[in-house]
């Protein structure tokens, strides 16, 4: 009954933004080449990055130096929220009042479900010749390319990430120091850890039920016994996935006997991933498995107490992925333009500066990484790259898949089912999402 | 929406121009109503991801939601919210405006009455943002305002998992529904009292009838209009519920709190099923306008009949 007249506020905002700013009517050729680039005199650009978060930072230096090497050409940037290109990208990239550059959430979903409609440019040639495709590891660039009919992995380039992101451990030193605790290297040595903090009256894990960090937890404990075949059977589909086998199974049965060991909070089915980061802030829990966007945040908020991160121990693959990607629309009016703007983006020295203000830079010289704690995320990042082993994140396969994860994995929090069951629920859902994909 | 021009054309071109003054509401109505309606109505007949041509299914989408668990507890809980928006408010805002004009505003001030009133209707005042944000913190099962008190009054027991078990989840989600709504009623039954003639009153209790017994037999029957508008608003806005289950349980713990309005987004939005969208969209709106139809139709007997009465 009652809309939040801020979301509607954005909303008008928004549109009366895109109808206001109909730039110069260019070619319409629509196949990208380089129709109408050469008498562009401006880039319109669109990206949802904080203005002081590091791609933010990073971003507005790349801004800079393209204005410097193309004079007579301006950026015109405007500032959206994820959610606005999560829910309008479809629509507004087949107008004529889309971005000639934009930032776009990588997956099946998002890019792939666009650029099998045809919507973003096919820059693989472009990749190819500019040495972007060298610059980036296989598991970076499996989200970068789509086949035909939009699902990732292998086909053409469409986009291109300057970042990446991974699921790690973030740990309170003071209260591992207190415990007289090491940092573990297996998983049984990690449930050494939990043990002394359960029998110290304190819960180990942070976690929260509502959102995505149950479900990542859950990935990481069945990551912990597959191997890369699994991984892309399960995220493209090139084999079946069998939901009652040992992977799944044990992953879905350890996330119960560690809810029952009081490991995790048995009443944290509720809390939302932004409870579990204020408690850890707060120093409640000496762990939480969550992802390096928290790490910038951390550093910003954490006062009086050391912490630090370690990957989860004994696990070759993690959860992450590459971040979100540099896109050009079909309808781009200045494709060559943004082709230059994301050059500059890959050049060491703006990927240092993404990488000394806590993002993961995919292309950076790592003596360029001076920030003490930004090398430590880093390093953690590079050991996770090496393996090649970044696992992607649980939900991806197929479009809603979130929703059910969560819902399931919350019965496992609050002990209303069996992993067995919980797995067979899950199961038919992917089954039937797989189905509906082919 | 009314305009008040008073215009002394000739009779003949008077009729013409009153049709005149329907075009722009027409229009808007053609296009933000209808529209959409039947453009939805088509979605629901296909397989859409948003994108790209839509495939003609039939009714293939109606026949999903029909065997669709999730639907069916969604449509559940609808029932649940229309207790939570509609039954409880009403009645507590009924007996709350009563005390409050018959009793504080006589023994105290009309200014502690409407004081007061403020403060009952405040809740509606919120956006929905932020009271879903401001309950879950006092409902967070670790450090929430009621389980912190909860506990250092020793109830450890009842300090329970308000939001994130299946037990308390929809009970809790109601309770804050009913403090979101009550204001509501309370303010449109206290206009409502105001405007019921005093010495229907004054007689009665000359008469001798008790407080209890006037409340019955004048204030019920005066207010009736007032009471049929906001059953039937509530109703409609318990069936569309959306803003505070979206903040408060994103549907959950195991689909518990699902309404169908947010099972509708849900498919349309993040799984990208726009037709199992539009059908669930359908299907709700053909429920309201029910609903609708049948307050009207209940309305309209019961004016006749008290016509008829006199």
């Amino acid at each position: 009954m009652r809309t939040t007249p801020t979301r509607l506020a954005a909303l008008t905002g928004a549109v009366a933004l895109a109808a206001g700013l109909t730039a110069c009517s260019g070619s319409d050729d629509g196949g990208g080449g380089d129709g109408g680039t050469a008498d562009a005199t401006s880039l319109k650009l669109w990206h949802y990055e904080s203005p002081n978060g590091a791609m933010g930072i990073a971003w507005a230096e790349a801004i800079k130096v393209f204005e410097e090497e193309h004079p007579g050409v301006t950026i015109e940037f405007e500032e959206k929220s994820f959610e606005q290109i999560q829910q309008t990208a479809g629509m507004i990239l087949s107008s004529d009042e889309g971005p000639d550059i934009m930032e776009y959430n990588k997956g099946n979903a998002t890019t792939g479900l666009l650029s099998s409609q045809g919507l973003l440019t096919d820059i693989t040639a472009v990749a190819d010749e500019r040495g972007w495709t060298d610059m980036l590891s296989p598991s970076l660039a499996t989200t970068a390319q789509y086949d035909e009919s939009g699902v990732m992995g292998s086909g053409n380039w469409f986009g291109i990430p300057n970042y990446g992101e991974f699921v790690t451990v973030y740990y309170n030193k003071a209260m591992f120091e207190d415990a007289g605790l090491e940092v573990p290297t297996s998983l049984d040595e990690m449930v050494e850890v939990m043990d002394t903090f359960v029998a110290e009256g304190v819960t180990p894990l942070g976690m929260a039920g509502a959102e995505y960090p149950a479900g990542q937890l859950f990935y990481q404990l069945t990551l912990s016994q597959v191997d890369r075949q699994w991984i892309t059977d399960y995220q493209m589909f090139t084999g079946p996935v069998d939901w009652q086998g040992p992977e799944l199974t044990f992953g879905a049965e350890t996330f119960a006997e560690w809810v029952d060991a009081g490991y995790v909070a048995s009443d944290s089915a509720s809390l939302k991933a932004e409870d579990m980061g204020v408690a850890f802030i707060n120093g409640t829990y000496p762990m939480m498995v969550s992802g390096s966007w928290w790490y910038g945040r951390l550093v910003d908020e954490i006062d009086g107490f050391e912490w630090g991160v370690f990957n989860f121990p004994g696990n070759t693959f993690n959860a992450g992925s590459s971040g979100n990607l540099w896109v050009v629309p079909t309808n781009s009016k200045a494709p060559e333009l943004a082709y230059d703007f994301i050059d500059i983006t890959m050049r060491p020295e703006i990927q240092a500066i993404l990488g000394n203000n806590g993002g993961l830079p995919v292309a950076a010289d790592p003596a360029d990484i001076t920030d003490a704690k930004s090398q430590e995320l880093i390093t953690a990042f590079n050991e996770v790259l090496e393996n090649d082993g970044l696992a992607f994140y649980p939900d991806w396969p197929v479009p809603g898949f979130y929703d059910v994860i969560v819902n399931s994995v919350q019965k496992l929090i609050n002990g209303s089912a069996e992993p067995a069951t919980v797995l067979d629920e899950l199961g038919a859902a992917y089954d039937q999402g797989v189905a509906n994909a082919g | 929406m009314s305009t008040t021009a008073t215009t002394t054309l000739p009779r003949i071109r008077g009729e013409v121009s009153y049709w005149a003054y329907l075009v722009p509401g027409g229009a808007l109505f053609l296009a933000i109503i209808v529209l959409p309606f039947v453009m939805n109505i088509y979605f629901s007949l296909t397989r859409w991801p948003g994108l790209g041509d839509p495939t003609f299914i039939g009714l293939e989408n109606y026949v999903r939601l029909f065997q669709d668990e999730v639907f069916w507890t969604s449509f559940r809980n609808s029932i649940a919210m229309i207790v939570a928006m509609v039954v409880v408010p009403t009645l507590l805002g009924l007996l709350l405006a009563a005390v409050l004009f018959d009793y504080i505003g006589k023994k105290f001030s009309g200014s502690v009455s409407s004081g007061l009133r403020a403060v009952y209707y405040l809740p509606q005042i919120l956006p929905v943002t932020v009271v879903g944000i401001l309950w879950s913190w006092i409902l967070n099962p670790q450090t929430g305002a009621l389980n912190v008190v909860l506990r250092s009054l020793g109830l450890d027991g009842m300090a329970l998992n308000w939001l994130g078990s299946t037990d308390t989840a929809l009970p809790s989600v109601m309770a804050v529904m009913v403090w979101v709504q009550v204001g509501y009623p309370v303010v449109i039954f206290m206009s409502a009292l105001q405007r019921v003639d005093p010495e229907l009153y004054e007689a009665a209790e000359l008469d001798g009838a008790g407080w209890f017994t006037r409340f019955r037999a004048i204030t019920l029957p005066q207010i009736k209009p007032e009471t049929f508008v906001v059953t039937l608003t509530c109703t409609i806005a318990a069936l569309k519920v959306f803003g505070p289950i979206y903040v408060l349980t994103r549907g959950g713990p195991e689909n518990s709190t699902n309404v169908p309005s947010y099972f509708a987004y849900q498919n349309f939005f993040p799984k990208s099923q726009v037709g199992y969208g539009a059908a669930i969209a359908t299907v709700l709106t053909v429920i309201v306008l029910l609903v609708a139809a049948i307050f009207m139709v209940l309305q309209a007997r019961s004016e006749r009949k008290e016509a008829e009465g006199r």
